[in-house]
This record gives C-alpha cells, structure tokens and sequence, in this order.
C-alpha cells in the first residue's frame, strides 16, 4: 500500500469521525502487523462495535453502525475519482437467486449469506473463498417475496443467521462450523427469518417475518455464547385496541367505521393473537440511553379490517424497547388499523434533527411505504414532521373493496424493506422508492391455519406504468433537495459515504454512485443481474472498496444472479 | 362442481388427447424399504396419478417433485375436508399422519416428469401478463417451481391448472382463502390463459 493513500484515507477518517477514528488506526496497524490476512483474525468487539461510525476499515454492522446510518467514513473513492472505478473482484455462489446480503467486513475478512442461508467467509482482498456454510433447511418455510437473507451479525469469534425455517444459528466464523442453533419460534404457524441478526452487549438481537400469516410478531434477545433466550418483545400487547385513531400520522382520514369494529370488539375479542406485527428489519441502538428502536409491520390479515378490530397496536409503528430487558418504554403508530400493508419495514436511523421550535434533539427517521420520510424525538418517539411525499399519492385512504380499489402508492411502497442512509454533513436522508400502482381487494376469511391469510388480494395494474426513484430528503425541514427518477421500482438499499457519493442498485443491473449533495450520475456498472442488495464498504492494505451483491430479486422479479462485486480504484 | 370436473376428466378424456401424458406398466416403480409400510396405498395413488409420475388423465394433477410440505398440507385437508373433493376424499380417510408425511415425501422425492404441453402463444403472452398483475412469483418464486407450502405450477397439467384455479375462483377450491381472492380478480379467459402458460413451463 502506498503511504499517500494511507494518509489520505486516515486523515477522511478523522476528519468525519474525530477522536473515535483511533479505533480505526489500532484495528489497521494491527492487521498489517498480523501479516496473514485469516490466519490472524481477531474478534468483534463491543467496542468496534460501538465505534464503527467511524472504522473505515471494517463494515460491522448491516446498516453500518448502531445509528444505522449507512454513512461510511473513508473517502479514497470520493467525487472527483469515481468514474475510475472498476471491478476488484467477482465471487459467484452457489445460489442463483433474491440477493439481499449486505456483506459484513472483519479485518479484512468478508462475510455474506445467500438465499435459503447459505454463507460463505471470503478474503475481502481478493474475493478467495474461506469457508462455505449450508444450513440443513427444515422441510417447512415459509415465505413471501423470496427465499431471502440479509446477511449476517458478527460478534465475538462466531457470525449469526437467521433462517427460513425460523432457527437462529451461530457459526464459528474462523470454520464456518456450526456452534448452536435454536429454534425461534415454529414455521409452521407462518414463522421465518430473512433479517440479518444485530449483536450489542452479549446479545444477539432478532425479530420475525410471518405478516401474511396468522403469527404474533416480537424481537427476541439471545445470549450471544450460548444461544439462551434472554428477552421477548411481543410486538402485538393483549390489549392491541390502541385509541380508535381516526388519522394517520399525517392527519389524513382513514374512514375506519368505528362504530363496526366496536361491535366486532364485543363480539370477537382483541384480535392480538393472530394480528401479525412482524420485524423485518434490523433494531437501531441506542447506547446511552440503553434503548432498541424498531419498526412493526402489518396486521394480519393485510386487507381485511373487519376481523381485527381496533388501532392493532403496535402494527405499522416506531417501537422502542429497553436494551437490558426488553421491555416497552415508547411506541408512535403511523397508521392504525392498517388495510392497505403499507405498513413499517425500513430500518430506523438515529441522528440529530431540528425539532419544530429549532432546536437540536436526538431524533430518528424512518422512510416509510406511504412515501414519506418520518422524522422522531428519540425521548418519547413523538413525531416531529414528516417529508414531502416521494411518490405519487392518490386517493390515499380510499377502503379495499371486493371488485378492487385504485390507490397510490401501491403495497410495496414508497419505501420498502430498503434500508436509507444519511449524510449529516449535509443533512440529507436518501430514500429509494417505488411507484407501481396497485388495486387493493379485500375479502373476508377466518384464518386458515397457518396458510397464507392476506384477507383479500393486491394486484398490479399491468396497463400502468412503474418507475422508482432516489430521492435526497432534508430531514430538518421535510423538504426534498433532488430526487432521480429511474426506469423500474427502486428495491435494496442504498449507502452514504464520506466521499460525497451515495451509491445503489437497480433491477435492470445497474449499479450508481450518485453526487450526494446534487443527486447527478458520477458513475455507473452493468452487473448482469438486478442490484437489490444494500453496498457496503471497507478498506483492506490502505484500498478502499465499495461491495454489493448482484442476485436479482423475486418480489419484483428482477433478473437473477449470483454475483458479489467489490469495486476499488486502479494502483 | 369440483366432483364433477374431476370426474368429466376421468371418464372421457376431452380435448387434451393432443398431449396425452400415458402411464408405463412398465416403470411401476420398486419401493424403497421405508414406503413398505404405505405400499398398498401408493399402489392406489398410481393408479390416477400414474406410476412413472405421470398422471394418467390431465385433469389428475402431476405430485411426483412437488413439494413434501405442500403435499402434506393437501393430503390433511382433504381428510378434514378443508379441501373438498369426492375423488380424493376416500383415498384419504383412512390415513394417519404419519402415513400422509411417508407419502408426502415419497412423491416429493420423485422426478418431475414432462407433460411435452406447448401452448399458444398469444395465450401465453396473455397468461404471464395475469400472473404479472396476480404477482404469483412472490411466492412461486420466479421459475414457478415453489417451495415447501408453495406448490410447483411450472409444467404441471394445463387442465388440473385450469380447474383449480377456477375452483379457487368459485370457492369450490376452500383451502387456501387468499388464492379465491386474487383468482376473484381475474375472468375465466385470464385463468386459461394463466394455466397455458404455466402449464408450458
Ligand atoms: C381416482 C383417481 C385418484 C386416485 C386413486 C388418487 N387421486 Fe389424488 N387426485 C385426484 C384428482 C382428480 C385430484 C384433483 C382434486 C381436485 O383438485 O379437486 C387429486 C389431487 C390430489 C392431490 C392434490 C395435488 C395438488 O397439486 O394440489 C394430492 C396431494 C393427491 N391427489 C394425492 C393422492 C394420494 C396420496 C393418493 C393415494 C393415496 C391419491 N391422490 C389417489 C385423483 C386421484
């Protein structure tokens, strides 16, 4: 490694990053030291861990770091040096399918999952396999939109996964050899996992997919060594009636018939065992104040709110939880009794914001399926303003009815699972969005033993058009800075780096880095596949590389592949 | 009304001679030791459904490489006739759990078999915008072979298709609500045209 290059990566880092880029520094100088690159990995811990904001060696955390901002600190690649990006190294799976990985960096050590749970460890420098793990699938999963995963967690000497036969596994990320593995919960109720695990304080953070099931949502906490369960989180309460909201977040009328689900409330009971309220996505973690924050999704069944009645608490909503025990300590639904599942699913992100009388407060933000970007006080997850809407809205909350209902957005979003980033220096949120118009039908049933129980049915309006869009959202005043429109629905996620660029993927095999401060094109890859995994980043012998999977995606059936591609400079 | 398709099929092989799917005495399969146990009423099983996988009328629907899961599902609630059906009924009642999971997993491990359908192809065209609209890959996955609960649509008879989906249209087909709904949706031209092009897969 050139010593210009090391110099210029570390002085970006502590420009960013300040006093905590010391860490950085003491990880480097170490590996360098330990010469080999896997004969001397060394472990996560909580200390990386919390100071991986600004390690722009490492990617330790799915969405970058507890805050979950997606910001990486190195600025090698940087606005003036992108167009000279190109391909470092390809490494092809096994699993030509979705990929949804986003690719956890140890020391130069790269880990990443494919669908039906395969992992496998790679030399992040060269794209060389080191190990390669197969999870024995049970014979019943359960699923919708894909046999997905979205990577692993690593903590200690071991990696975690969740799986779609529900299980939580830890591996010995030296081996890839199984540790232990623990049932979550039972897949044939409509249980699985797709979300990549967080790890903070001996705990091994998950929650649960099963919205279009009959389930009752949580997040769990395992012990990190020995795999015990430490903490349930139900995401549904046995009270789940809420306070009969008439609006959603932002004041529109839902036309709930409140008169109805009173009388369905006296007859039927609080719906909370079968109301769904899955977790998707990771928590973000809020260190000092010892606190998990995490989005709920959908009640079950989607459509159909005439067997659910009440607010269906706390589907839809920002919960936060206390990290130690689990338990509730705030909550902010957006909309209740869901009918349209645009619900909660992309992950929060902790970061100051301006609050409505201008001052400074921990605030969090979520980028919602309803288009908009929601912007928190992190003290009583009170909301402080929502954005502009970054998609077409129409006839929003127009009921489902049997023949179908026209309304914008369709179900998937706005912003799906896809995880936003942030750029403080800039105060931008950047979301990736869906426009593709959608009827909503709904129709009755009791739930079917755990088969799929969507109460009714969405379909896509063939003669319409879709697009998506990236779309830069200043979140001290809801307005949008610039947003750019692309050809299909945008699904994957998206990452901020201290270069000045944000970078994502597209169906058509496009991959972007983008001027985060203008939104123009610096650069592009064809990648062969569709691009709908969320970029990471990480620097190995003074070179930085920007990594992101190439698998396709099944929700939107974008074209498969099997592809991870880490892209640096040229020497 | 289900009865009665099934039935219609059974008796008198309609239009679909074109493809016909012929059963092989020849191929009666030998069953491995652990199937001793259910060997009898596998023997019944091939009799419709036939003993190379292929079925022996196209209104029978293919269960050899279907999924173990999904086949047991179906199996269960034809005997709890969550599923309704005068032909499967009997073959079901007298099965235990066990038995139906031995039986599940011995179809699921056997080779999908081709049917040779080619289908028009404007009505393909057709069928995979429906199936576009319907967003069946979501669960179907993008090559229409499923998963666990998820049955493989992809070359399975164009009849058996075409039936269940207007059975689940109709409601005659009870056990799975969320497939009545989204075929509710779609008028019996798109459901042709939706098992056409499944059905050519
Ligand atoms: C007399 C002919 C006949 C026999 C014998 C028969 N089946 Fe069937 N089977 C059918 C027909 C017809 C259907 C379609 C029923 C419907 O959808 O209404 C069917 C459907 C099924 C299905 C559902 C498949 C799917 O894709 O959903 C399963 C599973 C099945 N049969 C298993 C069996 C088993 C196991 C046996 C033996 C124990 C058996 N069948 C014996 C005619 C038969």
């Amino acid at each position: 490694m050139s010593k210009s290059a090391w110099k210029k990566m570390l002085t970006g880092v502590f420009a960013i990053a300040g006093f905590l880029a010391v860490g950085a520094f003491t990880a480097a100088a170490q590996e360098v030291q330990g010469g080999t690159l896997y004969g001397n990995m060394q472990t996560v811990t909580q200390d990386m861990l919390n100071r991986a904001a600004g390690d722009g060696n490492n990617f330790l955390h799915t969405n970058g770091n507890y805050e979950q901002t997606r910001y990486y600190p190195a600025r090698q690649i940087n606005v003036d040096n992108v167009k000279n990006l190109r391909p470092a190294w390809i490494f092809q799976t096994e699993i030509v399918e979705s990929q949804e990985t986003t690719p956890i960096v140890v020391n130069g050590i790269m880990y990443i999952t494919t669908s039906f749970n395969h992992v496998y460890a790679l030399n992040a420098k060269t794209g060389a396999q080191i190990w390669h793990y197969k999870h024995k699938m049970g014979p019943i999963t359960t699923y919708c939109c894909g046999p997905n995963n979205r990577g692993v967690a690593a903590y200690g000497d071991k990696v975690y996964m969740g799986t779609l036969d529900a299980k939580l596994v830890a591996l010995d990320a030296k081996t890839g050899k199984l540790v232990w593995e623990k049932q979550i919960a039972d897949p044939e109720l409509g249980y699985s996992e797709t979300m990549a695990p967080s790890a903070v304080n001996g705990k091994i953070l998950i929650g649960t997919n099963g919205g279009e099931y009959g389930i009752r949502g949580f997040v769990k906490a395992y012990d990190w060594a020995t795999g015990d369960l430490l903490w349930t989180f139900n995401t549904i309460p046995e009270n789940s009636v809420g306070v009969w909201a008439e609006n959603d977040a932002t004041g529109r009328n839902m036309k709930r018939d409140i008169a109805a689900e009173k009388a369905a409330l006296k007859k039927l009971g609080d719906p909370y065992k079968t109301l769904g309220g899955g977790v998707w996505q990771n928590p973000a973690v809020d260190l000092e104040r010892k606190r998990v924050y995490f989005v709920v999704g959908n009640p079950s069944p989607d459509l159909d709110g005439s067997i659910r009645p009440g607010d269906n608490l706390y589907t839809d909503s920002l919960v936060a939880v206390d990290l130690d025990t689990g338990k509730y300590v705030c909550h902010f639904q957006y909309i209740a009794h869901d009918v349209w599942d645009l619900d909660a699913v992309s992950p929060p992100i902790l970061t100051q914001v301006r609050d409505a009388n201008g001052n400074m407060v921990d605030g969090l933000l979520h980028g919602g399926k309803t288009g908009h970007v929601y912007i928190h006080n992190r003290d009583d997850c009170s909301l402080i303003r929502f954005s502009e809407a970054m998609v077409p809205q129409e006839d929003m909350w127009v009921l489902p009815t049997k023949d179908g209902q026209r309304m914008l957005p369709g179900a998937n979003g706005g912003v799906e699972w896809s995880p936003m980033t942030v750029d403080e220096n800039l105060g931008l949120a950047y979301a990736i969005n869906l426009h593709q118009p959608m009827t909503y039908h709904v129709e009755s049933s009791p739930y079917p033993e755990g088969k799929l129980w969507l109460g009714g049915a969405f379909k896509v309006i063939p003669t319409e058009e879709q697009w998506g869009n990236i779309t830069a959202v200043d979140y001290n005043t809801g307005k949008i800075r610039w947003k750019v429109k692309t050809p299909q629905p945008m699904i994957g996620g998206i990452m901020a780096t201290a270069g000045g660029l944000v970078f994502t993927g597209e169906g058509n095999g496009l991959f972007k880095a983008y001027d985060s401060a203008t939104g123009n094109v610096l650069w592009s890859f064809q990648a062969g596949a569709g691009v709908n995994a969320p970029p990471a980043s990480y620097t190995v012998d003074g070179k930085q590389y920007i990594v992101v999977g190439a698998g396709g995606n099944v929700q939107l059936n974008y074209k498969r592949g099997n592809n991870i591609i880490a892209f640096a400079l040229p020497d | 009304m289900l009865a009665v398709v099934a039935c219609a099929g059974w008796s008198a092989p309609v239009h679909a001679v074109e493809n016909p799917v012929n059963p092989d005495e020849s191929e009666r399969p030998i069953l491995p030791e652990e199937y001793a146990s259910v060997s009898t009423e596998l023997s019944g099983c091939f009799e419709c459904h036939g003993v190379s996988g292929r079925p022996i009328e196209p209104a029978f629907p293919i269960l050899s490489g279907q999924h173990f899961y999904y086949l047991y599902v179906q199996l269960k609630d034809f005997k709890a006739a969550r599923r309704t059906s005068e032909i499967m009924q009997p073959m079901v009642d007298e099965l235990s759990r066990d038995q139906m999971k031995l039986i599940a997993k011995y179809f699921s491990e056997q080779e999908w078999p081709g049917t040779g359908f080619k289908g028009d192809p404007a009505l393909i065209a057709k069928g995979e915008t429906a199936t576009g609209a319907g967003q069946c890959v979501q669960c179907h996955r993008g090559a229409y072979d499923g998963d666990s609960r998820v049955p493989r649509l992809a070359g399975q008879t164009r009849e058996y298709l075409f039936n269940t989906l207007s059975d689940f249209k109709h409601k005659a087909r009870m056990n799975s609500p969320s497939k009545s709904s989204l075929m509710d949706s779609f008028d019996e031209a798109d459901l042709e045209a939706m098992a056409e092009f499944l059905a050519d897969l």
